[in-house]
């Protein structure tokens, strides 16, 4: 018995080591500059600035409600195409899996660049929209919260319809069937059925869109220009750019403490769905 | 075993100190600023002298903040003969006791240069060796006239087609602080500043970084922008056709210096290194290549070059400064109160 412990802790002790020293270091390195002052002292300013300057707390709110929007739109999107993809032969299921993967291929900021020139001024996107005569000529997406919503949106997506594919494809078909059997309706069944099936997928699927887009900083920084900041790129600039470090760490400590706050019902949720 | 490992020691260290004389050539370390910039002061600056002098010059990237950095962090013993610094950093260095003072008459092209080049040997800086000027890019296709003022960028003509660069770009800062000159005020008091750039926001695009200038100009129909002259010639190069003017009201410009490192054996080659810098053959190929402007008046330009650079006394007398450490201590809260200004 023993032994077996100590076999499993040597079989764990790389990756412990890994977590140590590149995420538990680092965080308490983090947590420890945010409280130092100007003198080297301890302090609680940078969190106070931070905390009780409107400009911040905007920022906060932007990238808050920017993360539920996108996360919202990924799992609406996300789960009709993960149940599709569940219920077509296995050939055409790898087929759209690779259709699904394969954006994940190119780097985030390719994608971005390539946003830029579709939602750009003279865009396809705005120039379309200037032919069906909704805007004007000189109309752009670019540097606006559509855009962000929509690059996020599809650099989010393949890992919301892939973690609720695998929980859907668990499914037994012949739920459905009885569902159907016993009358109800394609929609009805849909809904009652499948959904709350997959629902622990779709809560880990927006889990994940969550936490990766409150702390994205590529894509809102291109798309959104510096006029829309988000948490992620005022921590950049504060780094950076005015070199204001401790500043920078108190940011992070909050986005990482408002991340664990959002984690810890979803967890919760997940865990009563998954018990 | 043991003994015979000392004895290989011992050989190898006979072996090397003989070698050494043999193969010693004088060496200098320098920093150099990364990417084409490194490339063009190998190509102009450092590959020639090595040659010329029969030395070598060994490069260490670092930008001016880093660079100042390790100059302070290797007091004790320092490991650079001559530091390049673009922000203005020879300032306190020379305070601090970093860099030793240079005499004009140490410099055989001293005579040459123009008054602002050499006013900071006085306060034991090093010289200029080249300016990066900023003033108006614009379209010359697509803008309905040139500018020519800085104020012209409030005209009306150009509403909805100008471009202002974020203060986290350290060009984009100097821009600023222009046209808060231009409308009254100054460091101390960036307020005209800041009120004058919120009522151009509503019709202006604000960029970042130099890439996302060029796609303003590229894609977005921008027409005119604050920012550097050697940045209007990358535009140019991309097949883009971007003008610079100075503005009426001065020229602000990035000055970069070549420093002498105190308490280091071989400042007589550093000196003949940075007298190599101010050279008019390096300066005309800086401006050759980079479009930045030249210190020395020798250096000979054809015309369409000179049109391209800050050149002759005229264009020289409208060049100014800010004072980098006035800019330095006040950048942190520009930035801010900036950010708050744009956010929307």
């Amino acid at each position: 018995m023993m032994r077996d412990r100590l076999e499993d802790f040597a079989l764990a002790s790389p990756g412990l080591l890994l977590i140590g020293l590149g995420f538990l270091f680092p965080i308490a390195e983090m947590v420890r500059l945010s409280v130092v002052g100007p003198d080297g002292g301890f302090t609680t300013l940078h969190y106070t600035r931070f905390l009780t300057d409107a400009y911040y707390l905007g920022i906060v709110w932007r990238t808050v409600y920017l993360s539920l929007l996108i996360t919202a739109i990924c799992a609406a999107v996300g789960f009709p195409l993960a149940y599709v993809m569940a219920r077509v032969s296995p050939r055409l299921r790898l087929w759209l899996v690779v259709l699904i993967i394969l954006p994940l291929m190119t780097s985030v900021v390719v994608r971005t660049f390539g946003w830029m020139v579709l939602l750009g001024r003279g865009g396809l996107v705005p120039s379309t929209l200037w032919k069906l005569g909704f805007v004007g000529r000189n109309f752009s997406m670019m540097q606006t919260e559509a855009a962000i919503v929509i690059g996020m949106v599809q650099v989010l997506l393949p890992f919301t319809t892939l973690s609720i594919l695998g929980v859907v494809m668990k499914i037994d078909r012949r739920l459905e069937e009885a569902a159907r059997t016993m009358g109800a309706s394609f929609m009805g069944t849909l809904r009652t059925v499948v959904l709350p099936l997959a629902m622990p997928g779709i809560l880990a699927g927006s889990l994940l869109a969550f936490t990766l887009s409150v702390s994205s900083f590529v894509t809102p920084s291109l798309l959104g220009g510096v006029r829309l900041p988000v948490v992620a790129a005022s921590i950049y600039d504060a780094a950076t750019k005015t070199l204001e470090w401790n500043f920078a760490a108190a940011q992070s400590v909050i986005l990482l403490v408002g991340v664990l706050l959002v984690l810890t019902p979803y967890i919760k949720l997940s865990g009563r769905r998954n018990g | 075993m043991l003994a015979r490992v000392s004895q290989i020691t011992a050989t190898l260290l006979l072996a090397g100190v003989l070698a050494a004389p043999a193969l010693a050539k004088d060496k200098l370390v320098i920093n150099s600023y990364g990417g084409a910039y490194e490339q063009i002061h190998r190509k102009l600056v450092i590959e020639p002298f090595m040659k010329q002098y029969d030395v070598d010059v060994q490069v260490i990237t670092a930008y001016s903040a880093d660079a100042l950095a390790q100059l302070r962090a290797q007091k004790a013993s320092p490991q650079f003969d001559v530091i390049h610094f673009s922000g203005g950093q020879e300032i306190v260095a020379a305070r601090d006791g970093l860099i030793s003072p240079i005499k004009a008459s140490e410099l055989s092209n001293a005579k040459d240069l123009y008054p602002f080049a050499v006013e900071g040997l006085s306060r034991g800086e090093g010289p200029v060796h080249a300016v990066a000027a900023i003033g108006l890019l614009y379209n010359k296709d697509k803008a309905p006239k040139k500018p020519a003022l800085w104020a012209d960028l409030w005209d009306p003509a150009y509403k909805d087609h100008v471009v202002l660069t974020d203060l986290s770009n350290s060009y984009g800062l100097l821009g600023f602080l222009m046209l808060n000159k231009v409308k009254g005020g100054d460091i101390k008091n960036p307020e005209p500043g800041f009120t004058a750039v919120k009522a151009l926001l509503d019709s202006a695009v604000v960029v970042s970084t130099s890439p996302e200038l060029q796609q303003n100009f590229a894609q977005n129909d921008a027409w005119v922008a604050p920012y550097a002259q050697d940045y209007a010639y990358t535009l140019r190069k991309a097949g883009l056709p971007i003008e610079f003017v100075q503005g009426q009201e001065g020229t602000p410009g990035v000055y970069l210096t070549a420093n002498l490192v105190a308490n280091r054996p071989n400042q007589d080659l550093a000196k003949k290194f940075i007298d190599f810098s101010l050279s008019p053959a390096v300066q005309a190929g800086w401006a050759n290549e980079l479009r930045y402007s030249p210190t020395n008046k020798a250096a000979k330009l054809d015309d369409a070059l000179a049109k391209e650079v800050i050149y002759g006394e005229q264009a020289v007398a409208g060049l100014m400064r800010f004072d980098p450490v006035e800019v330095d201590a006040a950048r942190a809260s520009l930035v801010e109160r900036w950010k708050k200004l744009i956010a929307r």
